[in-house]
């Protein structure tokens, strides 16, 4: 009896299709990195110095001192272009099988690094011009969380097959809302609740035009973030504008671990955060089980892949679409809670597209929560710089450096970098017979 | 199990899909449902798989009247189904498909993967059925796919198997397969219900043969009997299972593909070096199972996929990479694979069907201005000369049934005047009468003495038109043979041995 397995010229021609993409990845690590050895690390006069530190802002939380680090700039962009480099050579030499996005993601991690200590370059060793690279880690964490919220969002509704474009209108709901409890119970948690609870009305709206109705669910998603932008912003001048003491939220307190929270830039970093923070790791790791390792994970993406397949076997496709579009939709309520909480008050257009960064940072991340978390730190800290960048009076505007999520996003889902394959039914509706 | 079907009925809207069908099946029995493409198989099995619900009748398991909510109850009460676009999940390990819906689960509602290979590999020993638990689906070929789907029903303690139409998709060595492991499933009890409208394997397999027509049973049938018995009990009237054709007399080199180098949507080639040569009066069948590179080479035929290296010929003429427009002003007539998506525009009327290749040419337009009243009776013309049923020529084409919307590709295609004809399964889904009436139209064209590519996955097919017939595997040309080569060598050849050389 011969079996007739897989064609074997198709397969190697497979193959060859993913060492050249793999290649294409390697060749672009290595362009960044020539140019962080010529711009940044060549480019720098042979004296000049960049001073590091890594002390948090507000000393009297951290016993243990670091100190600051005085370089030259020079040589440690040329070691930093160097290990980039290194990376990029590997990736394009060796082709791995794994892990090429991950040391994607360190590349870009140092180019940033790099940037930075360009940035701060003095031609002498000087005690005003210097990164802490602490704060720049704990500002960047606050974007970074709420993008990790909203891709949580995206993840949860796109692997059981539903497109939400709307997390940004889930954002300024859970912001909007958010402030009006927390200004007058205050207490986060309560917002938080409402916030999810908002979130996920908005999610069962989607959920219910797409899967009852059918409905293009992008339109949807575009029509649910317009008009709650334009509503929100109405509210805002109706309701904010005579009654400011409902929008007094003040900021989330940050709740220090014990001891942990004394460990140098980790404890800044991990252990002295708002409660979203812990609530954003635990959501990380519970969706992560949830959807790779529990029945019901298994169910979702199933559902998300092949409806009927799941159909056939007993499982309600449209209840589990359901279900996720309104968990879903709650995460990125209480990341809008979080947004709000982070900045005090809300504040009309304020969370100007991050809903789309996090959408953005889910399929760099590949729908998968762990990829979603690397892509929004990437994104997250982008963002942060582009948006600081004129402390350090970098000849690099803002809103160019604003636009590097953005052409990552499309580089990827043009197939440039890595392959990434979006659940097999994302978007499409399912309909039964 | 012993199943009973009785008085099923199910309708949708005015059409009666399902019309009091009664059918018993003993345990054991290989139990084949026989019928065309419409006649109402599939929506009998849906109902009794749980997806649809009767309208009237009841099913009966074991002398006991049951009803099922969906298909996971279906399933939970031993019935299981192979349906004929496989209910598998591509991304997943065979052990993730065969366990949904119904995993073994540790605390926190973790799936229990070790204990779920263990069961797979003890139910894949306990039936022969080998497969590796962790395998990724989509990397498995369609034959080990379909042995997962099996191996799912029976995990899940399937008593019932219905095979829905299982065999389109295998070569002949596949199919052989197949039947041996359903007879080994009937030998230990098992009861099958074979779906199929392909008379041969009918009876090869059953034990019992039921015929339904129009949603009606029409009569049950021995394994016995002979293929145009069954044919004609199957359509309701006398059918030719051959076409006749006049004696092979080929001329000249009419069509010709040299090292032709072709890519898929996702950029794969999978067209890897195809060298053709079709003569005058003569029909090449190109068989082979599906996926292997056919659908891309007659793209690319049709100016519908740009070619990557290579040419092609027609009369003389290079067409390699030319617009469908100029390469259908040359002369190629192209059947479609995909009638729907590519052969016609549904929402257009049938009038504007017909002319859909050559609107802006007079008679059918003047100075860019179209000249309806000519379309009209063009139309006209050609729905009786065609014998395509339809109660009128402005009705859209989507009210066609699948067997007059392929009349009407046909009768666009070949009533211009035509050098080449190219067809793509051209047949897939017709039932037996409309079979019919396509084979004796492209039949028609190669005795008028032109040439034709037509690729087909059906071996009735290749065997009842070629002249010649050329097999393709792995998107390369495995052998082009005699029409009197038998199934087994170009089963062969459709499992990629090279001609000339053989396994065991």
């Amino acid at each position: 009896m011969m079996s007739i397995d897989e064609a074997p010229i198709l397969m190697t021609i497979n193959a060859h299709r993913g060492n050249l993409r793999t290649k294409v990845i390697g060749g672009i690590m290595i362009v960044l990195a020539i140019f962080v050895i010529l711009v940044f690390a060549l480019g720098s006069p042979a004296g000049t110095h960049s001073q590091l530190t890594f002390d948090p802002v507000n000393t009297t939380d951290s016993p243990i001192r670091l100190g600051t680090l005085t370089v030259l700039t020079r040589w440690w962009n040329l070691i930093l272009g160097l290990a980039m480099l290194g990376l990029g050579v590997e990736v394009f030499w060796r082709q791995p099988r794994r892990g090429v996005m991950a040391r994607f993601g360190g590349v870009a991690v140092l180019l940033l690094l790099a940037l930075l200590f360009w940035a701060v370059r003095t031609p002498g060793p000087s005690q005003v011009s210097y990164v802490n690279l602490t704060s720049i880690f704990v500002g960047s964490s606050e974007v970074v969380m709420v993008l990790i919220f909203g891709a949580l969002s995206g993840v949860m509704c796109e692997r059981s097959g539903v497109v939400n474009i709307a997390i940004e209108g889930q954002f300024i709901a859970g912001a909007f809302i958010g402030s009006i409890v927390a200004s007058e119970t205050n207490n986060f948690f309560y917002a938080a609740i409402v916030g999810a609870i908002a979130g996920g009305l908005i999610g069962l709206v989607l959920a219910f035009f797409s899967i009852r109705y059918l409905v293009d669910q992008i339109i949807v998603g575009i029509v649910i973030v317009t008009g709650i932008d334009f509503f929100s912003a109405y509210l805002n001048l109706q309701v904010f504008t005579p009654y400011p003491n409902l929008n007094v939220g003040n900021l989330a307190p940050n709740l220090p671990i014990p001891l942990l929270h004394k460990i140098p830039i980790v404890g800044p970093l991990f252990f002295n955060q708002s409660g979203f923070f812990y609530c954003m790791v635990i959501f990380v790791a519970v969706v992560s089980f949830a959807l790779f390792k529990t029945r019901y994970g298994l169910h979702v993406r199933a559902v998300g892949e092949h409806p009927q397949a799941a159909a056939t076997v007993g499982i309600n496709v449209a209840r589990v679409r359901y279900i996720n579009v309104v968990l879903g939709g709650a995460i990125a309520g209480i990341g809008g809670v979080a947004f709000m909480a982070s900045q005090g008050q809300f504040i009309p257009d304020y969370t100007s597209g991050f809903g789309y960064i996090a959408l953005a940072a889910m399929i760099f991340g590949r729908w998968r929560p762990s990829g979603a978390v690397v892509a929004s730190i990437i994104f997250g800290m982008t963002v942060y710089l582009a948006a600081n960048l004129q402390e350090f009076s970098v000849p690099i505007s803002g809103e160019i450096l604003q636009m590097f999520p953005y052409l990552i996003t499309i580089a990827v889902v043009a197939g440039l970098i890595g392959r990434v394959r979006p659940p097999a039914a994302d978007g499409k509706p399912y309909i039964r017979d | 199990m012993r199943l009973e079907l009785r008085g099923i009925t199910k309708r949708f809207g005015s059409l009666t899909a399902n019309d009091d069908i009664s059918i018993t099946v003993e345990p054991g029995q290989i139990h084949s449902l026989l019928g065309e493409n419409g006649a109402g198989k599939s929506t009998l099995m849906n109902v009794l798989f749980g997806l649809l619900h009767p309208d009237e009748g009841e099913i009966i398991i074991d002398g006991v009247v049951t009803k099922f909510a969906d298909s996971g109850e279906a399933v939970r009460r031993g019935i299981g189904m192979v349906h004929q676009h496989f209910m598998l999940v591509p991304v997943f390990s065979v052990t993730e498909n065969v366990v949904l819906g119904f995993e073994p689960t540790k605390s926190l509602n973790r799936i229990d993967y070790k204990k779920a290979t263990d069961d797979i590999r003890r139910v894949s020993k306990e039936f022969n059925l080998e497969v590796d638990p962790d395998a990724i689906v989509e990397n498995l070929s369609v034959g080990i796919q379909q042995r997962v789907e099996i191996l799912k029903a029976l995990s899940h303690d399937a008593e019932l198997l219905i095979l829905d139409e299982p065999t389109a998709v295998l070569t002949p060595q596949e199919i052989d397969a197949l039947m041996a492991i359903m007879r080994s499933l009937a030998a230990s009890g098992k009861s099958i219900l074979f779906i199929t409208h392909k008379l041969k394997e009918v009876r090869a397999i059953a034990d019992v043969i039921t015929v339904i027509r129009h949603g009606k049973v029409v009569g049950t049938a021995d394994p016995t009997a002979s293929e145009s018995d069954l044919a004609s009990l199957m359509v309701g009237r006398e059918v030719e299972l051959t076409v006749q054709k006049d004696a092979y007399a080929p001329g000249e080199s009419v069509f010709e593909i040299r090292d032709l180098v072709v890519r898929d949507d996702r950029g794969l080639v999978v067209v890897n070096g195809v060298s053709l040569d079709v003569y005058a009066g003569e029909i090449l069948a190109l068989a082979g199972v599906q996926g292997n590179g056919q659908t891309e080479l007659v793209e690319a035929i049709a100016g519908m996929r740009p070619v990557e290296s290579g040419t092609i010929t027609m009369n003389g003429r290079d067409i390699t990479n030319e617009s469908p427009r100029k390469i259908l002003d040359a002369g190629l007539g192209h059947i479609p694979e995909d009638r729907q998506r590519d052969g016609l525009v549904l929402t257009m009327s049938l009038a504007d069907n017909l002319v859909l290749n050559t609107p802006r040419r007079p008679p059918f337009a003047n100075h860019g201005t179209r000249n309806l009243g000519v379309v009209a009776s063009h139309a006209e013309q050609l729905v009786k000369d065609f014998d395509i049923r339809a109660t009128s020529v402005k009705e859209p084409a989507s009210s066609l049934s699948g067997g007059n919307q392929q009349k009407v590709i046909v009768a666009r295609e070949l009533s211009r005047n035509i050098d080449f004809l190219v067809a793509s399964q051209p047949t897939r889904g017709l039932d037996v009468g409309s079979i019919e009436y396509v084979h004796r139209q492209i039949v028609n064209h190669r005795n008028r003495g032109n040439g034709s590519l037509v690729v087909s996955s059906e071996l009735d097919e290749v065997y009842a038109l070629g002249d010649r017939i050329a097999v393709m595997y792995a998107g390369k040309i495995s052998g082009i043979v005699d029409p009197s080569t038998s199934r087994e060598d170009i089963g062969l050849l459709m499992a990629g041995t090279t001609a000339g050389t053989s396994s065991e």
